[in-house]
């Protein structure tokens, strides 16, 4: 019975986001929708973090870099990307039929120039088409780049344990963070570089149309993807991957030596876990509409890990549920309150609570505060059982031992 | 028919040569004790066997497949399983899960569903079939080490090695562990066990192997190597404790009266004197 509790619980749940943005009509709609939105997102990054780290035992601090990856993968596909109907003679272009690909040359920051294809398009007809890839296809290389990068990695760091693997991943989160910032022509650097929203002509759902800047479409796009994330990763922890990921986060030679692939599985945890970041950033930074170098500091790398911490690391649903809980909590807390005569300045305090709450989860909670109560539903009974069966099989075993002497 | 060959391996780590042309041959289901005093390379030659060390030169056939240049998780799917010296149990998984894991790696598409009746099975052997729901780490030293050989069982290779599987295991679960030997060994596979305690491992084995500073010095049935003068030789020149225990077994002379073990025969006085027969304390 108490085994469905959980199901039960998260299959209201899910119904209830769902229905959310229809139901929720307070004056700070917007404000809440965009909550959601940027807490799908950490709720991603967070679960997919847990797999990798809480399941699989590779404490990478890379993660955010992937993320990365995924939104100036798309990012650079929608800036630099363009079909025409004829060629420009000017930018770097590529005859596909009858249509022609041309690559733009870097924006770099300054307004004043125009591209090449702006300055051909002056001296065209008006019937020569200029229209862009739809942008699914940036988000679709901007994951896919994150599953290459995600499978070097992983290559790369398969000898380290605990503390290398954690400074091999801070280098390269570090060095990518570099090298955005210093690569200014191309991803124009601390400027940001733009990018249209997830459906820039507007859409229709249900009857309904929303406008390009309307929080439902990226509320249901990244509750989708987050759905499809989390019911992925559960599917993944039950099967074998799951079981062969935590037996190689147990003991690495064991796993190897009961016949365990152990290279492929940590290659592999990479790799899909890479997949997911680099997919939430992409739709985060369409939705968002500009990115900078600073989505991979290592300050948002700690507010996922810290997510997961206090959520519970070894448990996708955990993680998820503690990233949603402390985005809520972070923004919430903003309001400051007045004690007497002293005024306490939440927008800055709240970072301490937080930093509090992080230090004794990790001192007196090390399964987090979500993944405990998961676990009282899942594991219910197990301890009545062992002594229940030990009840039972112990006088056995002892008048087995009897009868054989 | 299960053939393990071992052709001239040697292994040097740096300037130390731990293993120097050792060589032999297994032919079925034999049951091989592998002693030397410590630093002789015993789990250095496990290693090699098992795939976790290269060796420096030399080749090893399992089944007449080489395999020397395998990396240890094929070296398992061939079929040679081992235990490890020090327990290593995954113990944030529970106990039916550190089963399941060699179960599913042998075989693709299956689901732990498939090998629920197979590992209640092994636990039940192993007397820890009450425990399958905890964590492995709630396990006490012993039912860890109970568990690492449920492991092996439900891996199910033609060969095993156990490296130091009675080290600090109390008389009832060694009478545990040997119905355990005797039940792989009844099944066709091969056994080496590696041990420190002579009296087990000349009770036990029917062939035993003695390494000394990498060398195989002997190797053939325990009456006649523990009256070997080289293998005599190569443990008095020691000052070892251990080592006088040897000398001690193989010169026939007992601890005390109610310890006799008589090559096999020592067994079922064993389980007297554990007290296994008696109370069962449950």
């Amino acid at each position: 019975m108490r085994k469905w509790v959980p199901r039960l619980a998260a299959l209201v749940a899910v119904g209830l986001l769902f229905a959310f943005p229809a139901i929720y009509n307070r004056s700070d709609y917007n404000f809440v929708m965009h909550l959601w939105i940027t807490a799908f997102f950490y709720a991603i990054l967070a679960s997919s973090w847990a797999l990798l780290a809480g399941y699989a035992g590779q404490f990478s601090f890379g993660h955010m870099a992937f993320m990365a990856i995924g939104a100036y993968g798309t990012g650079m596909f929608s800036n630099y990307l363009f079909f025409t109907s004829a060629p420009t003679n000017l930018c770097t272009e590529f005859r596909l039929g009858s249509r022609y690909l041309v690559l733009l040359d870097p924006i770099g920051v300054s307004s004043t120039k125009k591209n090449c294809l702006e300055i051909a398009s002056n001296s065209w007809p008006a019937d020569v088409l200029v229209w862009q890839p739809s942008i699914w296809w940036g988000i679709l290389i901007g994951v896919l780049l994150g599953a290459v990068i995600g499978f070097l990695v992983g290559a790369l760091v398969l000898r380290l344990r605990a503390a290398y693997l954690a400074l091999f991943t801070i280098g390269f989160s570090e060095i990518l963070r570099a090298t955005i910032s210093a690569e200014i022509p191309l991803t124009r650097g601390q400027a940001g570089l733009e990018l249209p929203p997830l459906f820039p002509h507007g859409i229709t759902l249900l009857g309904r149309t929303f406008s390009a800047t309307s929080k439902v479409p990226p509320y249901y796009v990244m509750l989708v993807l987050f759905l499809v994330c989390v019911a992925f990763m559960a599917w993944l922890e039950s099967s074998r991957f799951g079981l062969f990921i935590r037996s190689l986060r147990e003991d690495e030679e064991a796993a190897a030596a009961l016949g365990v692939n152990t290279v492929r599985y940590k290659i592999l945890v990479f790799v899909i876990t890479s997949m997911m970041a680099a997919a939430a950033g992409a739709v985060e930074a369409h939705y968002i509409g500009i990115i900078t170098p600073n989505i991979l500091i290592i300050l948002q790398m700690s507010l996922v890990i810290a997510m997961a911490v206090i959520g519970g690391l070894e448990s996708i649903v955990g993680a998820a549920v503690g990233a949603m809980i402390i985005q809520f909590a972070l923004e919430f807390l903003r309001n400051s309150f007045t004690i007497g005569s002293v005024t306490v300045d939440m927008s800055i305090w709240r970072l301490v609570f937080f930093g509090l709450l992080l230090m004794l989860t990790l001192r007196f909670w090390r399964n987090g505060l979500i993944h405990p109560i998961l676990l009282w539903f899942s594991r219910a009974r197990t301890k009545e059982e062992t002594v229940a069966t030990r009840q039972i099989t112990e006088p056995a075993a002892a008048s087995e031992v009897q009868e054989e002497s | 028919m299960i053939t393990l060959r071992v052709n001239e391996v040697n292994k040097n780590f740096g300037g130390l040569q731990v293993l120097n042309g050792v060589s032999f041959e297994v032919k079925g289901s034999e049951l091989i004790g592998l002693i030397g005093p410590n630093g002789a390379g015993k789990t250095t030659l496990t290693n090699i066997l098992d795939g976790a060390l290269k060796p420096s030169s030399g080749t090893v056939y399992l089944n007449g497949k080489r395999i020397d240049p395998f990396p240890p998780y094929k070296v398992a799917q061939v079929g040679l399983g081992r235990t490890f010296q020090v327990t290593r149990s995954f113990r944030r998984m529970t106990v039916l899960e550190n089963l399941y894991v060699p179960a599913l790696a042998m075989n693709h598409g299956a689901s732990r569903k498939q090998f629920e009746k197979q590992a209640l099975e092994v636990l039940d052997f192993l007397t820890i079939a009450h425990l399958r729901n905890e964590y492995a780490r709630a396990l006490s030293g012993g039912q860890q080490k109970l568990l690492e050989l449920g492991r092996l069982l439900m891996l199910d290779p033609d060969f095993i090695i156990l490296d130091e599987p009675f080290a600090g295991v109390h008389p009832k679960l060694m009478e545990i562990i040997y119905q355990w030997i005797e039940r792989v060994n009844g099944e066709g596979k091969a056994v080496i066990i590696i041990s420190h305690d002579m009296d087990t491992i000349f009770s036990l084995s029917r062939r035993l192997l003695v390494l000394n500073y990498g060398v195989l010095i002997a190797d053939g049935d325990p009456a006649k190597v523990r009256k070997d003068p080289v293998v005599i030789e190569a443990y008095l020149g020691h000052d070892n404790q251990e080592l006088r225990e040897v000398s001690r077994v193989a010169a026939g002379s007992p601890k005390t009266a109610s310890d006799i073990p008589e090559n096999g025969e020592g067994r079922t006085s064993r389980v007297d004197s554990s007290g296994l027969t008696g109370e069962g304390d449950a």
